[in-house]
């Protein structure tokens, strides 16, 4: 969940542009140049993907709480400020459900984490 | 006073003899503290050395003294220690706290997200892996230098006391609610593991990209060691049995050698048994301490002006690698 997109964009920028020491030069500068460009093409994936997960994944836990507030506005602080307090109500239900027993209640939320897991996946380019 | 001098100055001082620092590099690896090779010329004299200073942010934040000290107490045994040098916990001429250990030339360290790193030398590999990973686990602990530094749990605390401490790390540092996490904590908690047999050091973060190797099939130095502590020695070989470290469809343990093999080669040169309960509480442990430490990377980057790419790398890409596998194994176990 954290970094958010827009301070990783933020911070690559920073990395790049920031004065290093000599004994910081060669094999070691080219090493995070390489990590930084690895950094931007896992962010294209967020650009990409990160919206439409987030507002699944609002609305899948929304449903499993029975929550019917109306989505908030689409901007990346909207939805994971909406997203942090939908999730804090999970955690509070999935802990209601083990301590009642609730088999078929603690089945359906590890099943919303796999996906919510799945939804939120980067992946290194090459398999790696 | 740049790093060159401050270390020259240093040496010079604690050396007695005049010293000058020549090719200092900064060098990958090793988030939790800043990590530069150089030489050390006395005259005719050259030695080859790591300077391990702490950062201003850090991915873990660990004691350089028990690193110290762990390294120490394994120098002279056949677990590809280096050699610890000189310890400074005030930071001296370097203004933060430091430690010099000798250097070993000629290996690399494969990345961890590397597929297939070893090549054709993945199993004799991932046999000197799990052999040293079982001798650490069979060294008694009484007399070795980390037993002044370190905690001594008893048998029955190992758990606790890890699931606490890293309990305390996501408590701290999560900017985010992580209910995966959460969840594989309570079950950790509901249902603890039997004992170890006895108490060993747990080197903490022993895996695929943490030693060198010499691309043919020697382990040439096992790196790394700032999580080392006292526990259960059956921790090591969870951490290394993690997901996070082999590549989608690869069924090895860290791109070495089969989970089977892993066990069988362990438990040979430990002289430890496995009980299959303990060791998938600990599997479990395992992801669960591997968030906390994204967890903790992510807060360090954000903490420390953004400005460390690895750190966001562990905060964002791994810490959702992780999740995927925490999700996955919480499914497979069920309802508590």
């Amino acid at each position: 969940m954290s970094p958010r997109l827009p301070d990783l964009l933020m911070g690559l920028t920073i990395s790049l542009t920031a004065p290093a020491p000599p004994e910081a030069g060669g094999d070691y500068a080219a090493g995070r140049v390489g990590l930084v460009a690895m950094l931007l093409v896992l962010a294209s994936q967020e650009a990409e993907r990160g919206p439409a997960a987030r507002i699944w994944e609002n609305a899948a836990i929304a449903e499993v709480l029975g929550d019917v507030t109306p989505p908030p506005e689409s901007s990346w602080s909207a939805l994971d400020a909406r997203n942090a307090e939908l999730r804090r109500a999970l955690i509070a239900l999935h802990i209601s459900a083990e301590e009642r027993g609730d088999e078929g209640l603690q089945r359906r939320i590890l099943a919303l984490y796999e996906a919510m897991a799945h939804a939120r996946r980067l992946e290194l380019p090459g398999g790696g | 006073m740049s790093l060159a001098t401050g270390l020259a100055a240093y040496l010079t001082r604690v050396r007695g003899k005049p010293t000058t620092v020549e090719n200092l590099a900064r060098i990958s690896g090793g988030a939790s503290r800043e990590t530069y090779r150089f030489d050390a010329v006395s005259g005719s004299e050259r030695l080859g050395l790591i300077l391990r200073r702490d950062p201003r942010g850090s991915l873990i934040d660990t004691d350089r003294r028990v690193e110290f000290l762990a390294i120490a107490s394994f120098e002279d045994k056949d677990v590809a220690a280096p050699r610890a040098l000189w310890l400074e916990e005030a930071g001296a001429e370097l203004d933060r706290p430091f430690f010099i250990m000798s250097r070993v030339d000629g290996g690399e360290a494969a990345g961890p997200f590397t597929p297939d790193a070893y090549g054709a030398h993945a199993e004799a590999i991932g046999q000197r892996f799990f052999s040293i990973m079982g001798q650490i686990a069979r060294e008694p602990v009484a007399g070795l230098p980390l037993a002044a530094a370190a905690a001594h749990p008893a048998p029955a605390d190992c758990w606790r006391r890890e699931l606490d401490h890293w309990t305390g790390v996501i408590d701290a540092d999560e900017t985010h609610p992580q209910p995966i996490v959460r969840a594989a904590i309570r079950r950790l908690r509901r249902d603890p593991p039997p004992p170890p047999a006895r108490v060993s050091v747990v080197h903490g973060d022993l895996r695929s990209g943490n030693f060198l190797h010499d691309g043919a099939g020697r382990i040439l130095a096992v790196l790394d060691w700032e999580m080392a502590h006292l526990g259960d020695p059956l921790e090591d070989l969870a951490w290394a049995m993690d997901p996070l470290w082999s590549r989608p469809g690869d069924p090895r343990v860290s791109g070495m050698v089969t989970p089977g093999e892993a066990l069988d080669i362990w438990r040979a040169a430990s002289g430890l048994e496995i009980d299959p309960e303990a060791l998938a509480w600990w599997r479990l442990f395992a992801s669960v301490k591997g968030q906390a430490i994204w967890t903790s990377a992510a807060k360090a980057w954000s903490d420390g002006g953004m400005t460390e790419p690895v750190l966001a790398f562990s905060g964002w890409f791994t810490a959702r690698a992780q999740d995927q596998i925490l999700s996955r194994r919480l499914a497979e176990l069920g309802p508590l």
